[in-house]
Order: structure tokens, then sequence, then C-alpha cells
């Protein structure tokens, strides 16, 4: 997996590529830290380049809306596709965080 | 010239400016008093001059060998933790001694430290090429022999050290690995409850390390239904592996006897809710086959979609396995969810693992879906043996893709 910062007006976008497992523990634990540092409230997640997503990584994508909840900030999860939609469709993470198109 | 410190400057103390450790207690301090060395060199006042030094930097267990064959006969018994070995000797000169104690397993990693008077180049390649360790020219300086002894000594002693620990785990994870798979109901048990139910069970239990976060359960009820649950902890290894026995734990504590499976599910939701922390979830199914109404009783949390074949139909109808993994919000409730099963149906049950498999050419991200899965499915289900049936979906899935994560399946037969 590797990503992509872009800071907007009202939102930093945070474009992952590739696929998130339990190997990328350590860049999303640096992912999250700089989502933390800068100063926008919106933090969105662009899963649109995701290609595929297992268990460890849905775990890692809850670490990161809680330390954004931490830091009273806005986490969304946008634009999954393919395998990711289906698994964030079947654990019903909808339930617990905010996704977009 | 050869130098010998004096005493008070002991290059082999820990703290000695020749390794650099200054701070921390050397861990591996008094394993190097008690280091054993062997000297193999064929002149007498060279073998005198190291031991002398040897013995000043505190090293007192040493041997001396006159020669290659000498020192092949010594090895055994004496067991040297390093040999200084010089390189032109009769008998058998040092090249030699080097590839055989190289050729032999127990001296594979032994630090071999080559002092000789041969200077050129070529001559050091030709030493590390029989496998010497390192390599000094004569004349010999005190203070840098005992410093390379030194450090030689004290990466053996550390790769020792890794070896005896690297052992230990492998041994503790065995025992853990035997311990998860008796948490598993075995051969015995499931004979047992397809005797008295008609429910015959298949199952195939794979972790992708040493330990693995799958595990399921069946159980026979008073009332004559079969209870059986999957479950498959966020990650793998020895962390998910933990968990397997909590949850393990808190289902028995449960019971699954009075309650519905939607409600048991939320009654382990709440358990876990508290014991997790962020990151670690678990998804599980848990189902009631109730042979006299004739369905599969089930509820999901973020669970594979249950299949399920009648006789007579060409293709498995999928369940759903949708709902909130267990651990995140202790309000979750779940669906109460049914298949009918008819005798003869067949149940299967699995982890993630087998809808996760890359698929195509690997240049696409395709994997292997539910859809794909019930298709393998489909096509071994005209086979009448159950265990020829889920071993041939087995070879479907490892032909399919690499598999890397534990894979659990299980089915199941409504045999009356």
């Amino acid at each position: 997996m590797d990503y992509g910062i872009e800071v907007r007006d009202q939102e930093a976008v945070i474009r992952l590529r590739g696929r998130l497992t339990f190997n990328d523990h350590a860049k999303l634990r640096a992912l999250i830290g700089e989502m933390g540092q800068n100063k926008l409230r919106r933090q969105v997640l662009d899963l649109s380049s995701l290609e595929f997503v297992d268990s460890a990584g849905i775990g890692m994508l809850l670490i990161a809306r809680e330390e954004m909840e931490r830091a009273s900030k806005q986490f969304v999860l946008r634009g999954a596709a393919g395998q990711v939609k289906r698994v964030l469709t079947v654990a019903q993470i909808a339930k617990i965080v905010p996704i977009e198109d | 010239m050869t130098t010998v410190p004096p005493p008070g400057r002991d290059p082999l103390s820990p703290g000695s400016a020749a390794t650099g450790t200054q701070d921390a207690p050397d861990r591996f301090a008094d394993w190097l008093t008690g280091a054993r060395i062997l000297i193999v060199d064929d002149n007498r006042f060279n073998r005198h001059l190291l031991l002398a030094l040897l013995e000043r930097g505190g090293i007192t267990l040493v041997e001396q060998a006159e020669d290659g064959q000498d020192a092949l006969a010594r090895m055994e018994r004496f067991k040297p933790d390093l040999v200084l070995l010089d390189l032109m000797m009769p008998q058998m000169d040092g090249f030699e001694l080097c590839r055989h104690l190289r050729a032999d397993p127990r001296w594979r990693s032994l630090p071999v430290l080559v002092q000789s008077s041969l200077d050129r180049a070529e001559d050091r390649a030709r030493a590390f090429a029989a496998g010497a360790t390192d390599y000094i020219a004569k004349p010999i300086n005190a203070e840098e022999l005992l410093a390379r002894v030194r450090i030689h000594l004290r990466k053996h002693a550390m790769l020792r050290d890794l070896e005896r620990f690297h052992g230990r785990a492998e041994t503790e994870l065995e025992m853990a690995r035997a311990m998860q798979a008796r948490m598993l109901p075995g051969p015995a048990r499931l004979a047992e409850l397809e005797a008295a139910t008609g429910i015959a069970v298949h199952a195939h239990f794979a972790p992708s390390s040493e330990l693995g976060g799958d595990f399921w359960g069946i159980e026979r009820l008073p009332d004559g239904r079969v209870t059986v649950y999957l479950v498959d902890f966020s990650g793998h290894g020895v962390g998910a592996a933990l968990n397997t026995f909590r949850l393990d734990a808190i289902c028995r504590q449960i019971g699954s006897a009075a309650l519905t499976p939607a409600d048991f599910l939320a009654a382990v939701n709440r358990r876990l809710c508290g014991l997790l922390p962020t990151g670690q979830f678990a998804t599980m199914l848990t189902g009631l086959i109730d042979p006299v109404a004739g369905v599969f009783h089930y509820a999901s949390a973020g669970s594979t979609a249950p299949m399920m074949w009648h006789p007579g139909d060409e293709a498995p109808r999928l369940g759903d396995g949708s709902g909130l993994p267990l651990g995140l919000l202790p309000s979750a409730v779940y669906d109460s969810r049914l298949l009918p099963m008819p005798p003869g149906a067949r149940l299967f049950l699995y982890s993630d693992a087998a809808i996760e498999i890359p698929t195509g050419d690997g240049n696409g991200h395709e994997v292997l879906d539910e859809y794909g899965l019930a298709t393998l499915f489909a096509r071994r289900l005209q086979d009448p043996d159950d265990a020829a049936l889920l071993s041939g979906l087995l070879g479907d899935l490892a032909a399919t893709g690499p598999i890397d994560d534990d894979l659990t399946a299980l089915l199941l037969t409504r045999l009356r």
C-alpha cells in the first residue's frame, strides 16, 4: 500500500493505493500521524484506488477513526469499490464510520 | 612487535574501548571469562606467546595443538568456543583444517581467527574462502588480537543465545498450536455427533503461520438441535490466536442453549467490546441446525455468506453474512436469518481466506469472491462422498492462487 495526501480548502484527502493488509501496519501508523498533524478538521480517506483490504486492514481503518475522534477531527471513507466495498458492506462499517460514494 | 597490555587496562573487561560497550552491564561478560580457546600453531614459541596474551586478557581455558591433525583430534573433547589458527603448518595446514571444520555441522559457525605471516591479499582471500572468520597478520599486536577475540566470542555467544531463544520460541509455539488444535472438535466427537444427530461434519483448519486466528465449534443440544459456530479474528499469528482462547472461554460461559443465534452474538459482542483494543475484532457466524423444522437458523457478525445446497439443486444458495464484527460497538444487534435445510442438504461454512484468493494473471486485482467460490463448490456437488468433495474443493482453492491467511472450511451434511 502507498498513499498521497492532498490538502484542500475544507478537507484533507488521503488517497490509498494498492493492497491494505497486515503488512502495512507501520505505514498506516505513519499516515495516521500525518493526518493528525495537518490542521484540517475533515479527513477523507479516498479508497477508490485501493484494490484489496483484509481484516487487519479494516482494523487499521478503525484505529484511524479512533485517533481522529481523539483529535476532534471528522473521519470519512470515500469511493470504495470492488472487493473493498464488499468487505465494508459485509462488516457494516457504515454503522460506525461515515462512508461516501 | 608484540605488546602485552598492563593488567589495569584489560581489553577483555566489559566496557573496554575495543568493543565500544560503555554503558549497560554486559550480559555476555561472565560467559566470556569462561570461554574456551584452541590455539593451533606449529611453533611452540608462538603458542606460548598467544597463551600468555590470552591469559593476560582473562581467558584461562586454553588448549594447544601443533597442526591441523592434532587440532581435529582435540576438537571433540575440548569443544572450543574459538580457534586461533596459524596457516602454514606440517601434516594438515590451516586452510585444510578450516575446510574440515566448516564441513562439520558442529563447527560450522565456530569463530576461526586466522593469524598468519602470509599477508598478501590473495592469502587472505584463500583463508576466507576456506572458512576463516577473521584474519590478523603477524607480527601480532596484543590489543588488536584480544579485541578481535573478544568481538568474535561475543558474536558467537549472541548467536547461540539467539539460537536458544529461537528454539525455545519454536517449542512454545508448537505447544500453543497443539493447545489450539485441542480446542477444536476432534474426530471422536464428530463421529459421536454424527451417530446421534445424523449430521456429518468434515473440517479443514490451516493456520497461515504457526498459530491462527480462526476457530470453530459444534455441539449437540439436549433438544436434538445442533449449534455450530465459526470465528475469524482480525490479523493472524500469536495475537489473533490468544484472542481465540478468550473467545472460546466466553462462548462456553454464555452457553448457546438458551439463546437465539442473534442474541448469542450480541452477548458475545458485549463481552468482547470490553476486552479488545481498537483495531482488533472478530467476525463470527453462529447457527442452529433444527432437524425437526428442517432449517438452519443463523446470525452473522461480518462473517462469510453461508452456502446451502439441497439435493437436486445445481448450485448452492447463498445466505447473508453481513453484520457488524464483534468487538467494535457494544450496542450492536444482529439479524436472525434462516436457510431451509432438508435431509440430504449440505451446509458449507468457510473463513474469508477462501474468498480473498487472488485470481487471474496477477495483473488485475480480482479475488475469488463468494460467487467464484460458489461456482467451484457447485462443480463438486455431484460427489456423494463429503470428504472427497471437501478435499477436492480445497484443491481447487489452492489451484486458484496463493492463500495467505488462516483457512477454515466446514462441510456439514444432513444424512437423515
